[in-house]
Formats: structure tokens, sequence, C-alpha cells
């Protein structure tokens, strides 16, 4: 094991995913260190999706590796074990639970013992509700707490799936598509929002939005058909031409 | 956390276990207390009537547990139901003794009949009726734990687990109706002499089965409430609205699911086990595809996720059931096909719902009213 | 549990053919009379050259009162020329013949009870029965009478009858006939009953322990090629029975006939199994089109199998009172108007109910649920609770044999019309513009409506489909179980097993679930018995179902997720 593994927080290297022959990652190998924030960008049918599927359980890949920690092999767990370990996830489509209330959200997704005989005899911890404030204050959500969450807006539904993130407080977050369907005010509030997880969390970003990428100000890596084709600064990534070739076509 | 949601016994609760604590008082009154010629007398047929809906309604809780909750759509319920009513049958078999056509101490009639020797292992045990009573629960929990372990960790969802569950239920019945199974094939088990030293065929055991019914129906929605309103129940109630993203919250989307099954599977199990004396047979039938999916009707019909709507639509269901089969046979399976097409096309919420939405209605008329 | 299922299958075989050769005898029985005279002829054709002993002698014998004598009136009757030994036969097998001890005179009495002079075959007048003794029969003497009876047909005109009567001195083994079957032989010129003859002839030399070492393991060989259940019985009587190389010869034979009739006892239940399946098909195939390729949970299309097969009613009685001469063709009048009727009221459903519950399989399955209660009910309004009777036409009565096993026209026929609905349907969603249509509104139903298709059309025709193959079934269905309402609830349950097993959206996977299914059904029924098997084949899919949840045939990746 070089180097790179032990000292990673998440470490992927040859990873291959195919659905009916259709090959969805050829050979990813990606390296985040601890406390990194990165941005990940491709064309559609790069495999971004399919990465953070592979990351989270969802999908086990046909071969490769996939170290959190430098020790925890992904591809041995399940959806639920990753997530314990802290790796926490947001979806493309924001995905909250629409007939809760903003509140029950948050303490659905607060770091708290997750075993059935827990949540159904257990006390809730005593600064449960603090947290729970916190969080509500950071994603601007105060307002909203006792609202269902099929009641909010989108942007705040994409906030509360952020605010889930942060009461989750794991070591990684992924968050799929953040700004999609967002207004430019709305944009900028993310990435400020997403800036600020970063200073005590690693995050991986996917994201369309160049705009958005640039405000982040981050680490790039440009997936191409399952691999990584370039890694580097936006500007030097976007001058790059076989980024230009693949995002203009020839 | 949310204070209007989150009570054990919101104002729909107080209302049903105020009717339910009224009738266990006064259907005894009515019964035994008034002379038989009062005009207010409740006849004994009455009470077994309502007695069986009573189960009936337990066993739409029980359903309503698992669908309105945990958005597991079972169709194999009466399973559970039927398991838990021959394990009540069972007891009572062995408590008929020496009474029986053939007066063979140990053997049931059917087991005589069949030229059996010995008493089946299966059977061993059922004299003694905390035993029965412990099998009653212990019997369906175990099933539905080795069918939800099996199907809940491999992830079968939706109307494939409820095509499965139909199928285990068809299973069952097929097997129940083989004699070789010893559990009376066929005929299934009846002609039942007494419970508990009391004749299951007296008033006053009937009356009493009746209030055990209240009881248990009451004690099984406080047991169900309890669970929806913690935040186990808010895990479920997630699992049901978004299964993948409970799991990536770290959850362990089958155990939650598995303990609902469990649970709901026994209060399907004890409904069972009290309907049995009250109709006085248990048969494989009960065990037939058709009576699950009329027990989901039931939780449809009164409004799924309520717990109150679904015990409201057993006893609307077969109701109408007793009226029609009396008055107009030919029309009650027309009037009941009529009611899963017309509740699943316009009432998805049943009528828990349709009250919800009337109350809605008029709270948004009020202010306009006054102003 | 092999060695078990060795040990039941073969009572079964042997059940079968004992119906039949109960049914030979009844059919000889009624023949016999009718082709006395013929039987007659041949007898004295080769009389002269047979004749142990004189008619007259024959008779005699049966008039002592022993069973030895009777015994071996019996062996030379065949042989003796007489003019009324078909008769006297049968009138012994009757307990109708009668005899004077002290005249030592011969009577047969017929049906009515009349009586006739054994010896000419005139009525005999003055003679009551009561101065009459009956003549006894013993098993020794019952053996000797069947053969005698057989052999009295091994001259018979009627090729049928030649061969039966083979079959028959085959099964006596009585060396006595031999005579007898060596003649027939000479004259014998249908090779399948010479065949037979021969195989008689080798079962008696084989049995018979003063034959030539030499010949009886010639017949031993002959016994072993025939093959078949009784040859295997012989076999084995011949090797419980003698010594040396016969014995080994014999057993050697009894091995190889039974490791053949365990091959054909796989390939008949692989043929039981490949007709059950083709019927799991049949009901299934219209189920992998709505549950399938729409996604719609249709708790109904049982009922639609129903409604077809009480369309194949109406369709017969109404030949039967208008047009009697189709009635032999009315089920090519059934099967496309099953189609339509059942098409249409997949059409109606799909328009009036299921078209606002796309996307919501749970509630489709309960309002589906609700559709097939009030079907069920309104056939039982219509036509009441009763089954009908539903008649099998020419061409699906009988069957051919096949090696060892007997393949009934009904069951081959409805194995051919499952392939070709399956292949029709098939070449409908390959190859024709409604398929494409559909199969595209099924992966992307926006991006089709977009580009012209009328979606909604779409889904009412597939739904229309897919009942109306449901109706077809139901033509098939019918002539093999009960028309009755509940008809459809007995296939629903295992319509669905075969779509999840073989895997939903999978035509093929269908074909061979549905295959495999019926297979795996006839294979476990000998061994667990059917209610059982049937269980076990519930509690095996259960199973599957967990170790792969979409089927044989998953689709996998991202589409299966939407």
């Amino acid at each position: 094991m070089d180097h790179s593994v032990t000292t990673s927080l998440l470490y992927l290297d040859g990873v291959s995913v195919s659905f009916d022959g259709y090959k969805a990652l050829r050979g990813l190998s990606l390296t985040l260190a601890p406390g990194e924030m990165r941005a990940i960008i491709g064309p559609n049918g790069a495999g971004k999706t399919t990465m953070m599927d592979v990351i989270t359980g969802k999908t086990r890949p046909d071969e490769g590796d996939v170290l959190f920690g430098g020790t925890h092999d992904l591809t041995k767990l399940d959806e639920a074990q990753i997530a314990e370990l802290g790796i926490g996830r947001k979806f493309q489509k924001p995905t909250v639970f629409e007939s809760q209330s903003v509140d029950d959200n948050l303490l659905l997704a607060l770091k708290a013992p997750r075993g059935a005989l827990a949540t159904l005899f257990g006390k809730p911890a005593p600064d449960t509700r603090l947290r729970i404030d916190q969080i509500l204050e950071t994603t601007r959500l105060k307002d909203h707490r006792h609202r269902m969450a099929a009641d909010l807006s989108h942007g705040q539904k994409q906030w509360l799936e952020i605010g889930m993130l942060l009461a989750q407080d794991p070591k990684l977050l992924l968050v799929d598509e953040p700004v999609a369907g967002m207004t430019d005010a709305e944009t900028a509030q993310t990435a400020e929002l997403l800036r600020a997880i970063a200073v005590d969390h690693s995050v991986v970003v996917v994201e369309h939005d160049m705009t958005f990428v640039r405000d982040l100000g981050v680490k790039v890596t440009v997936l191409h058909e399952g691999a990584v084709l370039a890694e580097g600064p936006l500007d030097v990534v976007s001058a790059d031409p076989r980024v230009i070739e693949v995002y203009l076509g020839r | 956390m949310n204070p209007a949601t989150d009570r054990l016994i919101d104002t729909r609760g107080y209302i049903f276990l105020a009717v339910l604590s009224a009738a266990a008082v006064l259907v005894p009154i009515l019964t035994l207390v008034i002379p038989d010629e009062s005009a207010f007398a409740m006849p004994p047929y009455l009470v077994a009537l309502f007695g069986k809906y009573l189960c009936f309604a337990l066993l739409a809780v029980a359903l309503d547990l698992v669908w309105g909750y945990c958005g597991i759509l079972s169709l194999g319920h009466g399973a559970f139901f039927a398991l838990g009513g021959y394990a009540m049958g069972m007891y009572l078999m062995r408590q008929i003794g020496t009474r029986g056509v053939y007066a063979h101490p140990v053997l049931p009639d059917f087991m005589v009949f069949l030229n059996w020797k010995e008493l089946p292992v299966a059977w061993w045990g059922f004299q003694s009726f905390p035993y029965a009573m412990a099998m009653v629960l212990l019997i369906p929990g175990l099933l539905a734990f080795i069918f939800g372990w099996l199907a809940f960790r491999s992830r079968v969802t939706g109307v494939y687990l409820s095509i499965i569950t139909q199928a285990m239920t068809y299973a069952l019945m097929l097997a129940f109706f083989r004699n070789d199974m010893g559990f009376g094939g066929n005929n299934g088990l009846t002609d039942f002499k007494d419970l508990l030293g009391f004749n299951v065929q007296a008033t006053e055991t009937r009356v009493a089965l009746f209030v055990a019914s209240c009881i248990a129906l009451g004690g099984g929605y406080l047991v169900a409430r309890a669970v929806v309103t913690s935040k186990f129940g808010k895990v479920v109630i997630a699992i049901r609205d978004a299964e993948s993203r409970t799991r990536f919250l770290g959850y362990r989307v089958e155990t939650y699911k598995l303990a609902v099954f469990v649970l709901s599977a026994m209060m399907a199990g004890l409904a069972g086990a009290l309907y049995v004396p009250q109709v006085g047979i248990i048969n494989p039938g009960e065990f037939s595809p058709a009576n699950s999916i009329e027990a989901v009707i039931w939780v449809a019909v009164g409004g799924r996720g309520t717990l109150v709507g679904a015990a409201l639509g057993a006893f609307m269901v077969n109701w109408g059931k007793t009226f029609f089969t009396g008055a107009l046979p030919e029309y009650w399976l027309f009037a009941l096909g009529g009611l899963f097409v017309l509740v699943t096309l316009f009432m998805p919420k049943g009528v828990i719902g349709l009250i919800d939405q009337y109350k809605v209605r008029r709270a948004s008329k009020k202010p306009t009213a006054e102003g | 549990m092999t060695r078990y299922a060795q040990g039941r299958a073969p009572a079964r075989v042997q059940a079968i053919s004992l119906q039949s050769q109960a049914r030979n005898r009844f059919i000889e029985t009624f023949s016999l009379l009718l082709a006395a005279a013929f039987v007659l002829m041949a007898a004295l054709l080769i009389a002269p050259k047979a004749r142990a002993q004189s008619p007259t002698d024959v008779l005699t014998y049966l008039t002592t009162d022993r069973f030895p004598d009777t015994e071996r009136a019996l062996n030379e009757i065949g042989t003796s020329g007489l003019a009324t030994a078909p008769q006297i036969v049968e009138a012994l097998a009757a307990n109708r013949l009668l005899f004077d001890a002290a005249a030592r005179k011969l009577y047969f009495a017929d049906e009515s009870g009349a009586l006739f002079d054994a010896a000419t075959g005139a009525p005999a007048a003055g003679i009551s029965p009561d101065d009459l003794k009956r003549v006894r029969l013993n098993n020794a003497v019952r053996r000797s009478l069947n053969a005698a009876r057989g052999a009295l047909t091994l001259m018979s005109p009627d090729p049928a009858r030649r061969r039966a009567a083979a079959e028959a001195v085959f099964k006596s083994r009585d060396a006595s006939a031999l005579p007898l079957v060596e003649s027939a032989l000479e004259k014998e010129s249908t090779p399948a009953i010479r065949k037979k003859l021969e195989e008689a002839r080798a079962a008696i030399i084989a049995a018979d322990a003063s034959a030539p070492e030499a010949r009886r393991l010639e017949s031993l060989e002959t016994l072993k090629e025939r093959g078949d259940q009784d040859a295997l019985g012989t076999l084995a009587t011949i090797a419980a029975a003698s010594e040396g190389r016969v014995k080994t010869s014999a057993e050697a034979g009894v091995a190889a006939i039974q490791s053949r009739l365990a091959m054909w006892r796989n390939v008949q239940n692989v043929w039981y199994g490949l007709s059950l399946g083709s019927v799991l098909l049949l009901a299934a195939i219209g189920l992998a089109i709505t549950f399938g390729v729409m996604g719609v949970i249709n708790m109904a299309h049982g009922e639609m199998v129903m409604l077809g097969a009480y369309t194949t009613f109406v369709v017969q009685e109404w030949a039967r009172t208008n047009h009697p001469e189709l009635m032999n063709y009315s089920l090519f009048i059934a099967i496309p108007l099953a189609f339509l009727v059942t098409g249409a009221v997949g059409i109606f459903i799909e328009r009036v109910v299921i078209r606002f519950l796309y996307g919501r399989p749970l509630e489709t399955l309960l309002a589906t649920f609700g559709i097939s209660l009030i079907l069920q009910q309104a056939v039982r309004t219509i036509f009441g609770a009763n089954n009908r009777e539903v008649s099998a036409p020419a061409f699906m009565s009988g069957s051919f044999d096949f090696g060892a096993l007997s393949i009934g026209y009904g069951r081959m026929w409805i194995i051919v019309f499952a392939m070709a609905v399956f292949a029709a349907l098939l070449f409908v969603l390959r190859a024709t513009s409604f398929g494409l249509r559909m199969r595209a509104v099924t992966q992307n139903r926006r991006m089709a409506s977009s580009m012209g298709i009328d979606t909604n059309r779409i889904d009412a025709l597939a739904f229309g489909l897919g009942s109306g193959i449901a109706g077809m079934a139901g033509v098939a269905l019918s002539q093999i179980d009960n028309v009755s309402p509940n008809l459809g609830q007995s296939y629903i349950i295992d319509s669905f097993m075969v779509v999840v097993f073989g895997g939903v959206g999978n035509l093929w996977g269908t074909l061979l679930g549905a295959l495999t299914l019926g297979v795996a059904n006839k294979f476990l029924e000998p061994v667990a018995g059917a209610v059982l098997g049937k269980i076990l084949l519930l509690v095996f899919i259960i199973l599957f179902i967990q170790k792969r949840p979409r089927g044989l045939f998953a689709l996998k990746g991202r589409a299966v997720e939407a």
C-alpha cells in the first residue's frame, strides 16, 4: 500500500462498474485528503452519480478498491454501515421525508444511535434541541421548522437536505448537484454554505454549474466516460484541450 | 418534537378509546343485567357479531401499522390471523377431552377418526392456556420473522413483496387443507366446549370475550400508537416515504421493517385467537388470499396511516357485509368490488381523510365568515 | 428421495396398463360373439393340423366337474376345431356353462337364459336349467380360460383383435397356446402384429423350463427388446423361477428394462411438465404484458381467462343449437372471439379505472382485485355458480404412442397453441409498429409522447392486448379445466409466480419460467404428492425472489430504479 492510501480519507483505485455490458465506470481512480473539498465535473454519462453510488454502497463495483480512512473497505459494507462510518450523501433530486416536519427531518438525521431499540425506547440526548436549532439557523429554516417538508420550496428542500447532512455530522459529505434548479441568489448562498461546511468536513461536490464551481474555488476533477480525464484548479483544467474537446465536441 | 402529532393519544384517539370503553361497559349491562324482554336488551348473537368485528378491527390496526406507516402492503396478514386462531383452536380442542364423539381423553376427534395413535408434537402443551396464549403470539411472530428476514434483507419491496406474501398465505392454505398436517384438514377445528372452564356458548362467556376483544383492540391501538409516535415511528415513516434516503442516513431499514412486521403479525395473531372462540370454528379457508386482501380494503376504506381509521373501516365494511349477505347476497361481491375501485380512485385517504378535509374546509371558512 | 420416486412411479405406470388391460378385455367380450363366425372358420382351417383331441373329448372333459379336466379342456379347445368353441369359452367366463353329469352333455345359456346344446349350438328344447350343474372355475382354470379366449382370437380378421389376443397370450405365457401362436405366425402378414406374436412366443418359450436353453436365451433377448412394464414383469418372474444362464440373462434384462423405463418416466415427466408449463404460459403471458411490460398489477387477469372460457361455452352452445355441423370447429370461432371480448373488457377497465392509477402499483392492485370480484359475481349471476360443460372437439380427443409414452392430442394441441400465441406475441412486440410504440412508451413515456405517440391509446391497446391473450388462454383452459366463475382465481397466483420467477418485462423469461415451473412441478409430484409439490414450489419461489428479487432474467442498472 502506498503512502496515499493510508493518509487519504477516500481512496478509489481502478474502480469499474458495468450494467448489462454498459461500462459506467472504467478504472476510476481518485484520492481525497482529509479536510479537502473537491468539485467533480463532467458531461452526462461521465459516471459521476455511479461513483457516488459506489462510495455509498448502493452499487457494488465489479473490480477496484474503495477505501475510507485508509482502513475501511467500502465494497464490503452496505449503505447503513457506510453512513455510520461517517459518509453523508445528498441526492441529485432533493430527497427529504415529505410527510414529516422540518424538525423531524433533522431529528432523524441527527447523529445518534441508529438501532431500532434505541429509537423505540431511548431518550433523546440533552443537546438535541440545541443542535437542531443551530442547524435551522445555518440553513435559514428556523421559521419553517414546523412545516411539512413537502410544503417547502425547491431551494428550501435543497437546504434542508444539506442541513440533514450537517446533522449527520459525517467525516465526508457527498453532494450531488446541490444548486440544480436554484436561483442565482440561492446558488451563491449555497456556495457560501458549502464553504462554511468545508471548514471542518471533507466534501465532494458534483456539479454542472461552472459559475458555482468557480465560486467554490477548489480543486476540480473532470470525469469522462467513467475515468478521470483531468485534475487541478478550475482555470488549469478548463484550459486543457482534452476537456474542451469533451465539453464542446470536435 | 412536534407537539401536535407526537402525543400518544390525540383527539381522535380519545374519542376512539372512549367509544371502546363505553362498549366494554354498556354491552355487558345491556346483555346480562337488563331483562331479555326489555327493548334495550342486547341479544347474545349481536354480542358475538360485534365481538367478531372487534377482532377484525384489531387485524386492520395491525395491517395499518405495516401498510399505512411502513409502506409494506401485506397480502398475507390473514395467515397470521389464522395461525393465531389455530393456536387458540388447538387449546380449545384439547379442552374438549372425553366429551368428544370418540371420547378419547387426549386425541381430538379428527385424529381418532384418522386412526392416529399419538398426539403430534405440534399439539404438545396446548392443554395449557398460558402456553397456548404464548403460541398465539409466537407462531405468527416467528413466521413473520423468518419471512420478513428473508424478504427485507434481500430488499424485496412494493408489489413483489405483496405478491410473495400472497403466495405465503396461499401455500399455508394448501398445507392446512391436508389431513396429514394434523390440524383437522378441510374441516379445521370446531365443536369447542369450554375456555378456561367456561362454556364458550354461554352468554356470559360471549360477553367476557367481547370485553376482552375491546381491551385487546384498545391495547393494540395504544401499542401501535406508542410505536408510531416514537422516534422509531418517525424512522418507519421515513422508510415508507424514502427508503434509500433512510438507509443513507445510517438506519438499518431491514431491522426496522422486520420489527414492525413481526409486531404487526403478533397483533394479527391475537386478533385471530379472540376471533375463534367467538365464531366457534377455524378452518383453512381463513388462509385464503381473498381474506387478506379484504382486510386491506378495510384499512383503505377507513383511511390508512391513521390506526383509528383502520378500525373504523373494518367495522363499516363488515357491517356492510353482514347487511348485504343477509338482505342481498347476490350483490355483496358487487358492492365489495365496487368499494375497492371507488376507494382507490376517489378516497385515497379513506373516511378519516374525508373528515379531515371537511374540518380543514370549515376551519378555512370561519375567518371569512367572521370578517 | 430418488429411490422413493422409482418405487412409486412404476406403480402408476402399472395402474395405467392395468386399466388398458381391463378395457381391452371389455372390448373383447363384446365383440367376441360378433366375430365368432370368423374365428370358427379360422379354427376349422387350422384344426386338421394342430388337432390334439377330438371335439367330443373336449366336451366330455367339461362335464367331469373336476378342475384339472376343465383346465385340460380349455387348453385344447382352441385347437379342437369345435364350432361352438367361442360360445363355450364365453359362457364359461360368464358362469353360464352348464352340464348334465349323468348324460355327460354340455349346454350353454345365453344372456336371456335360453339353453343351447354345446356340441351343435342348436337350441336345447325340453331341458330345464334346474337339472343341470354349473361348470365351476378356480384360479388355475381362469388362467387357462383367459389363454383360451386369447388363443381363439389370434386368428381374428380384425387386426386390432389379433393384436390384443397376442398381447393376452404374452401376458398368460400359457405353454398350451404355443402351437396356436406358431400357426398364427405363419399366417400373419401385418409386421406389428407379427412382432407381438413373436414376443408372445418368446414369453412362452422363455418361461418354459423344459425348452432348450439356447432358445430360452434367444427368447429372453426378444423380451428385453420389447422393454415395457409387461416385459419387465415377465422377465422378473422368469429370473425368480430359473437358474444358471437363463437367470443371469433374465436379470440382465430386468436391469436393462428398468433403466429404460426410468428414462421414459423422465421423458413422461418432462412431457407432462411441458404440458402444464404451456398452460401456465398461456395464463401468464398476458400478465407478462400488463405486469411485465406496463408495470400494471392486474389482479383481474384470472377473470379475463375465465371470460375467455365462458366465451368458448357460449360459442359452443350457439353452435349446438344453431349449427351442429360447426361443433367440431367451435374452438376456431371462440379463439378470435374470446380475444375480442376480453380485449374489449380490458380496454374498458383500463380507460375507466387503471389509467387513473398509473404509478401507484399498490392501489392498482386493490382496484383490479375489486374488478375481479365484480366480474366473478357478474358471471355467477348470468351463468350460475355451477361448472359449465365445454366439450372437446374430435381432433383434441384420443392419443398416439410415442415410444413407451402415450401422447394425448388435447395436451399436444395446447402446447402447440401456447407456443403459437407466444410466437405471435413476440412478433407483435418486435416487428409491428404497435409493438415499437408500446416499447417506446414503456421505456420513456414523456419522450414517446413528445415524439407524437398517443400514449393513452397505446396504454389502452397494450392492456387490451394482454387481456385478449388471457381470453385466448381461457379458450384453451376450457378444454382441461372446469368452466366456473372461480376458474381465474386458481391461475392468478401461479401466473404471478411465473412472471416474477421468469423476470419482469421479459417475454423469454416468462416462457422459461412457465416451462421450468411446469416441469419442476411434475418431477416433484411423484416424490411429494401434488399439493405438497405445489407448496414446495411456492416456497422455492419465495426463496428464489430473495436471491434474485427481479427474476431469472433481470434487467440491471439505472433503468430499473426508475
